[in-house]
């Protein structure tokens, strides 16, 4: 029967597990494989998974309940094995990779902040500071002017939007790299111009959080941070 | 990095396990060994192409004309909303109610990470969205987060 694999720890970690499940409809009980110092936490593999909510809160909760007691080195959600023996093959074949990795993780957690800004008042700033997009904004105004002309508009101020945007991505990563281990850009999305996670010591969550309120303090209402954590390290395995 | 920004509805209140906000890292990010097979999963590779708009593109500039173009100069800078952001105190296990500029999101207790056996049912609020792909937005996100849903009532 194969396998889904939630994670990666230590041999050493001995987490509860019976009061959480695993993915799938049927809600398997979770259960270990270890090999040498490593070991994994697996359940049967549900016949059909999908990303419902219950499946992504299974893998998760995990996850957490892992970095409760040591370090984690989470999988990708919708991991399979054919067995219980490839397992142990494959922590068997990386082991001093995982190893070492787990021991940098020691102590860390993931934060991932990401940022979004509200259009229209985006719009408002590039239209009142820019002379060029004012005249083209008049110019085109209620059916107005030509479709080069819309078309110009809408590049400056697409230009400009992306302008503010890197800048402000710029200055928010600078200002939290320094409470920070390690950082990995997430990309943007079409919600958020900013998403990029942090790898922070456990000693300097709160200096890492602080420092994110004050971002979010000079920056107002018009920009939406938002911060989440401590997490498993999805982005530093 | 340039994208689209959304329309925004700009209110959000994150709750103590928002799963909304983290699954593109349980579902783009950790650990892939090779010996193992990922289970194909439908809708997942919508949620990753619609996640891209690129900003460089005719559509985005026209639509970008129109919002200037409909944008009511004269009345001015609208008012600011107010954001009911939620920060969990970082000492204190789930809480919640912290008004706090534009940071939102839940930073989650770190001593409820670090509690060791604790269970899902009891005293864990999980406010989750559904894994859905993110066409709607942030006006989308909005609607998610009027009507929390605690998974373990549900199902």
């Amino acid at each position: 029967m194969s396998v889904y694999v939630y994670a990666i720890t230590s041999s050493e970690c001995d987490p509860r597990l019976d009061d959480l499940h695993g993915v799938g409809e049927e809600a398997p009980s979770l259960r270990t494989v270890t090999e040498g110092a490593l070991k994994a936490v697996v359940s049967d593999a549900p016949e059909k998974l999908r990303a419902k909510r219950r499946d992504l809160s299974a893998h998760h909760e995990v996850q957490e309940r892992l970095l409760s007691e040591h370090a984690v080195l989470p999988m990708r959600f919708g991991l399979t094995a054919a067995d219980d023996d490839t397992v142990r093959a494959a922590l068997s074949e990386h082991a001093e990779l995982y190893s070492e990795r787990l021991a940098e993780l020691a102590g860390r957690v993931e934060f991932n902040l990401k940022a979004s800004e509200d259009e229209e008042t985006l719009l408002r700033q590039v239209i009142e500071e820019s002379d060029e997009v004012r005249g083209l904004n008049e110019a085109t105004r209620g059916g107005g002017g030509t479709y080069e002309e819309r078309l110009a508009l809408g590049e400056l101020v697409a230009r400009e939007v992306a302008a503010r945007q890197d800048s402000l991505t710029a200055e928010v990563t600078e200002a939290l790299r320094p409470c920070a281990d390690a950082e990995s850009e997430g990309g943007a999305t079409s919600e958020y111009f900013l998403n990029v996670s942090f790898l922070v010591d456990r000693d300097r969550v709160r200096e890492f959080t602080s420092a994110a309120e004050k971002l979010a303090e000079r920056y107002g209402p018009d920009v939406e941070l938002r911060l989440r954590g401590p997490l498993p390290p999805y982005s530093f395995v | 990095m340039t994208v689209v920004p959304q329309q925004s509805g700009q209110i959000a209140v994150g709750g103590g396990g928002n799963l909304y906000d983290v699954l593109e890292l349980i579902l783009d990010r950790g650990l892939v060994i090779d010996a193992f097979v990922r289970v194909s999963l439908v809708g997942i590779e919508l949620l990753k192409i619609d996640a891209r708009v690129v900003v460089a593109s005719v559509d985005t500039y026209l639509r970008f004309a129109e919002e200037c173009n409909r944008l009511d100069l004269e009345a001015g800078r609208k008012a600011p909303q107010t954001l009911t952001g939620v920060v969990g105190e970082v000492t204190e296990g789930g809480a919640r109610g912290k008004s706090k500029g534009a940071l939102t999101g839940a930073v989650e207790a770190i001593t409820d990470s670090f509690q060791a056996g604790r269970t899902g049912g009891t005293g864990e609020e999980k406010e989750e969205a559904e894994p859905e792909p993110r066409r709607g937005s942030a006006k989308r996100l909005a609607r998610h987060r009027e009507r929390p849903v605690r998974h373990r009532e549900e199902e």
